[in-house]
């Protein structure tokens, strides 16, 4: 067998090696489509390494630092999001997730009113292979609770003072107020959340990608 | 060199390419840039306004000449330059037939080339663009676009033989 | 490791640049090698002397092809990351038909006139001017021509999908009707050659 191939021209060995070739990707399936592989092991590790989320307070520091190196994503309705998002923020519902045109390095934080919706999310993306995404934990009812209405102490010690100033500054900063401990046990009622528009002075990061903004990317072709 | 083993040379890079940069190759694109690029330097307000160059413009961040396929063509015009030393087949000349005046043959080329620049902008793409690449991909409109140009040329080759002979 | 690894991040756009400079250089060297930087070879095509140009782009296709396929099929490249350029069934045939007949009036197309501007050809300089300038006029003109220009948009559509057939059977049928024409040019090309006494 080895010789007859030998004995043929090389145009003629290349025409059998593509034939071969060919005949055998008559099985290929080159778009798995909606099939991801999760690695289990991996996102065991993330997840046990709390690398998987991201603290109300710590967004909350971010965003008044203005830092530019991440995406901040809500994950709810047009309505929902016109009535309070967190600033910074954008719009993009579930279903458009995959279609945002994200990079896969991107560091991209998820969040939802209770924060089931974002670990949804980041569980499809991560499968999909995106590596930075977070969720933020707890989603906006941890951000209400602990940046925009946190609880302070009604007889602080000198440490709580210092942590209950940060508090009410961060809660200056994104139109809330603070709330008294004692207030809280005795079971007050929750306070509204600010309006959108006095939260305009914050802009949303831009992104480093362009990702989600096609209007601003050169056009992509031959 | 056999056409067989130079093609499998090009479908290597360009297969290269697509592994790389998620992307095939090009040519007609690059040449769109350049004239984005160079209207936006004479006439800015102009190129804005003309909706086909100023999908090439972006936003401005960066100039419009730093765009992938520039770089590529100019890389295509070192290789062939690279190649062509090494095969001894650089040589100023006018590709014409004997009896042929190197005016006329060079006013086809430059007729040619226009109409080049009309086709490929009405289908994205040229030869490199959208038949390599997009045949390699099994792209409809592609193959389409590839089979059109055959017959395109077929069909009107017999008028303009005289440049060869 | 997975790609396009661009895609994934690998490396940045700078880099990107680079690379698209490096096989820039691959696909100038290929199309001068396979002797692309002459017209009088790109022609002989048209004038069925030489089929090199039909050998040429339909190997380099099914090669780039079946590397495709395999690496998608092993989980190595994620083929819906490759960029793929949408449908316009109207402009892109008429366009195809305009670029033929351009082609076989200047002699080259595109990329080989950049190829051939390369090799000191002074005809594929002057059809590269030809090509900025008719870009020019295009835009120029674009107002009149977008209508046409924007007409069958459609997606981005490969050929098992538009026509329900399995990916890998149109791979199999690609490859087989390339090797058939490659038969048939050698035929045409030994007979002409024999007719013309050459």
């Amino acid at each position: 067998m080895r010789r007859w191939i030998l004995m043929l021209t090389l145009n003629q060995q290349l025409a059998l090696g593509a034939v071969a070739l060919g005949a055998i990707a008559i099985f290929a399936v080159p778009y798995p489509g909606s099939t991801v592989t999760l690695d289990a092991r991996e996102f065991a590790l993330v997840i046990g390494r709390e690398a998987d989320h991201v603290d109300a307070p710590e967004l909350a520091s971010w965003i008044i630092e203005s830092r530019a190196d991440y995406r901040l994503i809500d994950l709810r309705g047009e309505a929902e999001f016109a009535q309070y998002h967190i600033p910074a923020a954008i719009n993009v519902p579930m279903a458009n997730l995959t279609e945002a045109g994200f990079g896969r390095q991107e560091k991209l934080v998820f969040y939802s009113d209770d924060g089931v919706r974002a670990a949804q999310a980041w569980m499809l993306l991560k499968a999909r292979g995106y590596k930075g995404v977070y969720m933020l934990k707890g989603g906006l009812d941890e951000w209400k609770d602990q940046v925009v209405f946190p609880v302070v102490a009604d007889n602080p010690t000198p440490d709580e003072r210092m942590r209950d100033e940060r508090a009410r500054s961060v809660s200056a900063f994104f139109g809330g107020q603070p709330r008294s401990a004692s207030a809280v046990a005795a079971g007050a009622p929750g306070l509204a959340m600010p309006t959108v528009s006095a939260l305009s002075k914050v802009a949303a990061p831009a992104s480093p990608t362009g990702g989600a903004k096609p209007a601003t990317k050169k056009r992509e072709g031959c | 060199m056999n056409p067989y083993l130079a093609g499998i040379g090009l479908g290597l890079v360009l297969l290269a390419s697509f592994v790389l940069v998620g992307r095939g190759l090009g040519a007609s694109g690059a040449f769109n840039s350049v004239i984005a690029w160079a209207v936006d330097a004479v006439a800015p307000a102009h190129a804005r306004n003309n909706e086909f160059l100023a999908g090439y413009l972006g936003d401005g961040s960066a100039s419009t000449l730093k765009s992938w396929l520039v770089f590529e063509v100019i890389g295509v015009f070192a290789g062939a330059m690279l190649s062509g030393l090494l095969a001894g087949r650089t040589k100023v000349m006018t590709e014409k037939g004997p009896r042929v005046s190197v005016r006329a043959r060079l006013a086809m080329a430059f007729a040619g080339g226009m109409l080049m620049a009309f086709g490929a902008a009405l289908a994205r793409g040229c030869t490199s663009g959208q038949a390599l690449t997009g045949g390699a991909l099994l792209n409809l409109g592609s193959w389409a676009f590839m089979m059109m140009v055959f017959a395109g040329a077929y069909a009107v080759a017999y008028f303009v033989r005289w440049q060869w002979r | 490791m997975m790609a396009p690894f661009f895609k994934y991040g690998m490396f940045g756009d700078e880099t990107s640049l680079v690379v698209a400079f490096l096989i820039g250089i691959g696909f100038g060297f290929f199309l001068e090698r396979a002797g692309f930087g002459s017209a009088r070879k790109l022609m002989a095509q048209f004038y069925l002397t030489d089929l090199a140009v039909f050998k040429v782009m339909f190997t380099a296709i099914v090669t780039a092809m079946l590397g495709l396929t395999y690496l998608a099929w092993m989980g190595w490249l994620d083929l819906s990351l490759v960029y793929l350029v949408p449908t316009y069934l109207a402009p892109q045939v008429v366009g195809g038909l305009i670029l033929g007949v351009g082609f076989v009036t200047g002699g080259y197309c595109p990329g080989t006139s950049v190829a051939a501007t390369a090799t000191g050809r002074v005809d594929g300089l002057v059809s590269v001017l030809g090509i900025l300038v008719g870009t020019f006029a295009f835009a120029e003109l674009f107002p009149f021509v977008k209508g046409f220009y924007l007409s069958g948009a459609g997606e981005a559509m490969t050929m098992p999908r538009a026509f329900g057939v399995p990916y890998g059977l149109v791979v199999f049928a690609v490859v087989l009707m390339a090797l058939a024409g490659f038969y048939g040019a050698g035929l045409l090309e030994k007979r002409l050659a024999a007719g013309s006494g050459e």
